[in-house]
């Protein structure tokens, strides 16, 4: 009887029809002003201070010159001096998110796959696993993985303890890892290195390219491929002649997605990577709130990072439409 | 009389005409069947009588009153939906209840008013089931009690039946029929089955392409259909295209006489319902010979699939009838009598 | 399912939990540095971060207030939004549900930087309640999707049923629109509650320094080594997250918030 409680007597009169009508106007309106407030404005002003000019000694002021801009893709001293160092950083940006979104989304799809199968009520379980693990700070998981690779305690330790690492120097791979830098003389040594950024930048992203893939992989419809098998297909035919051809959309939709995600993140980069391969996102941080104190370059280094992410949503975009067209 | 009035309805959407201008009435207490296939434009119609379209043109009047810009929930026209459309968030007895509450009626006057509906659809002690735990042929109950319980004045049905299997459906039609005379209410069903529309009404409007094609009682529109739209619709019949010479109608080099009266050399073209035309072993007027193809025996009819000079034709015969003994490859002839044949005009194509 | 299947499932699932599992056996840690497997185990940490040590625990108090304040204020500003794009779907509507994902589509650091400036030119750098709305801002797009999710699972002829039963457009929302769409609304809520938690860029920005969250907090001690009552902290928050997720696949329809096929069951 408790559910009636809501449903309840109401006046109604023509007066409140019309005032309805207004309130709907002034909803727009009240709405739309938060919206440019804080959805706009925090990305004008990033814009606009890009553009501005650092003191020596003070902060900065309002401005409008380029030099931020030719600062970051020739350096300041130029045409006399050229230098790419920022635009190494944003390379590295790229470099890093690249490999980490590509190996996350492969490693994700087969799970994906394997998971859709799965009963409704166990696939609710496995959501559970992974929602929490996707909503776990990056500061979260960059401890773990900072513990199990230190040297200390974690997997050098353990290579150690179990004569792993006796035996790779016994099989001869132990001067391999020395040379792409993933051992010391002594032992192996996971970080800093770009294995161990890679690696927790596609952890990172995993339950997101899981998340991502899961819609367009629950819908296939499995009679596609129970056709094609009945046809006599082998099952990897099936995979490759119909369920990849299906989702290489939302496949590639997903990487750009993580792509972008990864652009921006900061914290791996700064614990993992050694110091030569920092990136963007992690100058922006030093400029703005770190020792350099240059709001108006890191402002332009943002909008330069804002502009490659906006770029790719937008062809992410365009695949979303090519995929729903279908 | 104050029945519901519509004159110059129609409605469009975009570039696409859905209800062409129609005049109809609705007589008071009487229930009527809005039938035609999908996309004819019938529960355009239906909705725009609930107020849930406006039309684009025309008047809707019951009785004295325009209501043709009252909004629907101040005509309170119970409808029932074809997915039924009952809230899951709410017991079955405060679904009945819905109207009642918010119209101002206190609480508990209004779900003991419930419980009396529920028990005129048969539903006693299911008041505080959910809509979940329903069967279909119960879903269908609590909605038409939930229509009801606001004492409409107009009571409209969409597809009400299509959400049932076969067997409840005929059940359903005679029980909803019988409620609707105890309660005397005028009554709007919309529906693309004949059977259902010749089941429960007093008057069948049957539509097409947005057009109302006839307006009749159910015998008149199955034995007199004004065009062969109408004829194709409703039952079963037999084609075939011709002209019309005087006295008869040439079919290829086939004459057939027929009372009708048409322009000479006008296109025509004639229909028969297959229990009008029979078997013949005499050659006489209006009986073509025939070769039987197939033989269809259902129990209460037999079917008897011929081919004639004149296209293919069905004659059928009700169980018990003693008619020649048949099989596949007999030759016979057929006999369509003259004042069962019945012709109607034909656009040239 | 194949045998293949099962390990890779398996495999996938052991590296998952593989940085948890530390992170968690280090909270055990006697001492006071990070080990795995731990030393001399105690649960006194716990007491560390809950109770005794003020850093944390005002930490968490900052964490919870901004955590619940954005998440009221996402869902209180995406409910309308969802609901103008629902019932009209007119341009503007869809702008503004546009506008208000925006946040969420880019690098977070730039919004981050974003809003930094624009609370300190107005005033609102370093307080709570600017790191509140912040939150709200980034994190807004989650409930307008399963709002937008929850209004598009009502069945229009629900509404015309209510109408034609003499429901105004303000009854019909309030006894059939706002049931229905009630487990959504809290599934959003709980989303942004969660990702809120364990937010660190933005809340970094705009926090300048002034207050610390739990996830700040850990950040600024990463540079003086771990210690274990940070782990506790990262338990802390995976068990709220595995709590509040456990709860909107109970009594939300989870697969299908995260856009599974209905029909399939």
């Amino acid at each position: 009887m408790t559910v009636a409680e809501d449903i309840d007597v109401a006046a109604d009169s023509p007066a409140k029809a019309t005032r309805g009508l207004t309130r709907k106007g002034a909803l727009y309106g009240v709405l739309s002003a938060l919206m440019v407030v804080f959805c706009v404005v925090p990305f004008i002003l990033v814009i606009v201070i890009s553009f501005g000019r650092k003191v020596e000694g003070a902060a900065w002021v309002w401005g409008f010159s380029f030099e931020n801009y030719q600062r970051f893709f020739v350096g300041t001293l130029w045409p006399d001096e050229v230098t790419f160092l920022y635009l190494q950083q944003l390379g590295y940006s790229f470099y890093f998110a690249i490999i980490a979104s590509v190996l996350a989304v492969l490693t994700a799809l087969p799970f994906t796959l394997l998971l859709t199968r799965l009963k409704r009520s166990t696939q609710a379980i496995w959501l559970v696993f992974i929602l929490s693990s996707l909503s776990m700070s990056e500061v979260f998981i960059v401890m773990g993985w900072d513990i199990l690779l230190s040297n200390n305690s974690g997997l050098p330790k353990l290579f150690q303890v179990t004569g792993t690492t006796q035996w790779l120097k016994d099989v001869g791979w132990f001067q391999s890892l020395r040379d792409i830098g993933l051992a010391n003389p002594r032992n192996v040594k996971f970080k800093p290195s770009e294995f161990a950024t890679i690696l927790t930048m596609s952890y990172l992203v995993w339950p997101y390219a899981v998340i991502l893939l899961y819609p367009a992989l629950s819908r296939l419809d499995p009679s596609l491929s129970e056709a094609a098998r009945t046809m006599g297909a082998s099952r990897w035919t099936v995979t490759r002649t119909v369920t990849l051809p299906s989702i290489r959309l939302p496949l590639m939709g997903t990487t750009l997605l993580l792509f972008v995600f990864l652009l921006g993140s900061y914290v791996t980069i700064s614990v993992f990577a050694t110091p030569d391969k920092q990136t963007t996102a992690v100058a922006i941080y030093s400029n703005i709130r770190g020792s350099n104190l240059n709001a108006p370059f890191g402002s332009a280094q943002a909008v330069i990072l804002l502009i490659s992410a906006s770029i790719c949503l937008y062809f992410g975009h365009l695949l979303n439409r090519k995929a729903e067209a279908r | 009389m104050s029945g519901l009035i519509l004159s110059g309805v129609s409605k469009t959407f975009g570039n696409t005409r859905a209800v062409e201008p129609t005049d109809l009435t609705f007589a008071k207490g009487q229930l009527t069947a809005l039938l035609g296939p999908s996309g004819c434009g019938k529960t355009t119609l239906l909705r725009m009588i609930a107020g849930l379209e406006n039309p684009t043109r025309g008047q809707i009047k019951l009785g004295d009153d325009d209501i043709t810009d009252l909004p629907a929930h101040k005509r309170k026209f119970g409808m029932v939906f074809q997915s039924f459309a009952l809230f899951p968030h709410y017991t079955v007895r405060e679904n009945v209840a819905y109207s009642l509450i918010i119209g101002g009626m206190p609480k508990p006057t209004a779900l003991e008013k419930a419980e009396s509906l529920l028990a005129t659809v048969q539903l006693n002690g299911f008041g505080d089931r959910r809509v979940g735990e329903l069967s279909g042929g119960q879903r269908q109950r609590v909605a038409i009690a939930r229509a009801l319980a606001q004492e409409p004045q107009v009571f409209l049905l969409d597809e009400p039946m299509s959400a049932l299997d076969a067997k409840l459906r005929e059940d359903m039609q005679v029980e909803l029929r019988l409620l609707q005379q105890r309660l005397g209410i005028t009554t709007i069903v919309v529906t693309h089955d004949q059977r259902e529309a010749m089941t429960m009404a007093d008057t069948i409007v049957v539509m097409s392409n947005g057009r109302v094609e006839q307006v009749a009682p159910p015998q008149e529109i199955y034995h007199r259909p004004t065009n062969a739209f109408v004829a194709d619709f409703i039952g079963k019949a037999n084609f075939f295209d011709g002209l019309y010479k005087s006295g008869g109608v040439m079919i290829g080099s086939q004459a057939l006489e027929t009372p009708a009266n048409f322009a000479p050399d006008s296109p025509v073209r004639l229909a028969i319902r297959p229990e009008s035309a029979c078997l013949a072993r005499e050659p006489g007027q209006n009986r073509i010979p025939a070769v039987v193809g197939f033989v269809r025996d259902l129990g209460p009819v037999r079917e008897y699939h011929l081919t004639t000079d004149i296209g293919p034709i069905i004659v059928e015969y009700a169980a018990g009838s003693d008619e020649q003994k048949l099989t596949a490859g007999d030759k016979t002839l057929v006999h369509l009598p003259a004042d069962a044949l019945r012709v109607y005009p034909r656009t040239a194509a | 399912m194949r045998i293949g299947g099962h390990i890779f499932i398996a495999l996938a699932a052991l590296v998952l939990a593989l940085p948890i599992v530390v992170v968690c056996g280090a909270a055990l840690n006697g001492g006071r540095s990070m080990f795995f497997p731990p030393r001399d185990p105690t649960l006194a940490r716990f007491g560390e971060f809950f109770v005794s040590e003020p850093v944390w625990t005002n930490a968490l108090a900052n964490s919870i207030i901004v955590a619940f304040g954005a998440a009221t204020l996402a869902v209180l500003i995406a409910w309308p939004v969802a609901y103008l794009l629902w019932s009209s779907g007119s341009k503007l509507s869809k702008v503004l549900a546009g506008l208000g994902s925006l946040p969420f589509a880019v690098p977070p650091i730039v919004i981050g930087v974003g809003l930094g400036f624009f609370w300190a030119f107005t005033g609102g750098l370093g307080h709570v309640w600017s790191g509140v709305v912040s939150h709200a801002i980034l994190l807004m797009a989650l409930p307008l999707v399963t709002i937008s999710i929850g209004l598009q699972s009502i069945d229009r002829s629900h509404l015309d049923a209510a109408a034609t039963m003499g429901a105004t457009e303000q009854i019909a929302f309030r006894t059939v629109v706002l049931p229905q769409t009630i487990p959504y609304t809290i599934s959003g809520f709980f989303f942004v509650l969660v990702l809120s938690f364990n937010e660190f860029i933005v809340i970094f920005f705009v926090s300048a320094s002034s207050y610390a969250t739990v996830t700040l907090q850990i950040f600024n001690s990463l540079r003086n080594g771990y210690t274990p009552t940070m782990a506790v902290a990262a338990i802390t928050f995976l068990v709220v997250s595995i709590l509040v997720f456990a709860a909107v696949a109970r009594w939300g329809d989870l697969p299908r918030l995260m856009g599974a096929d209905q029909s399939k069951n």
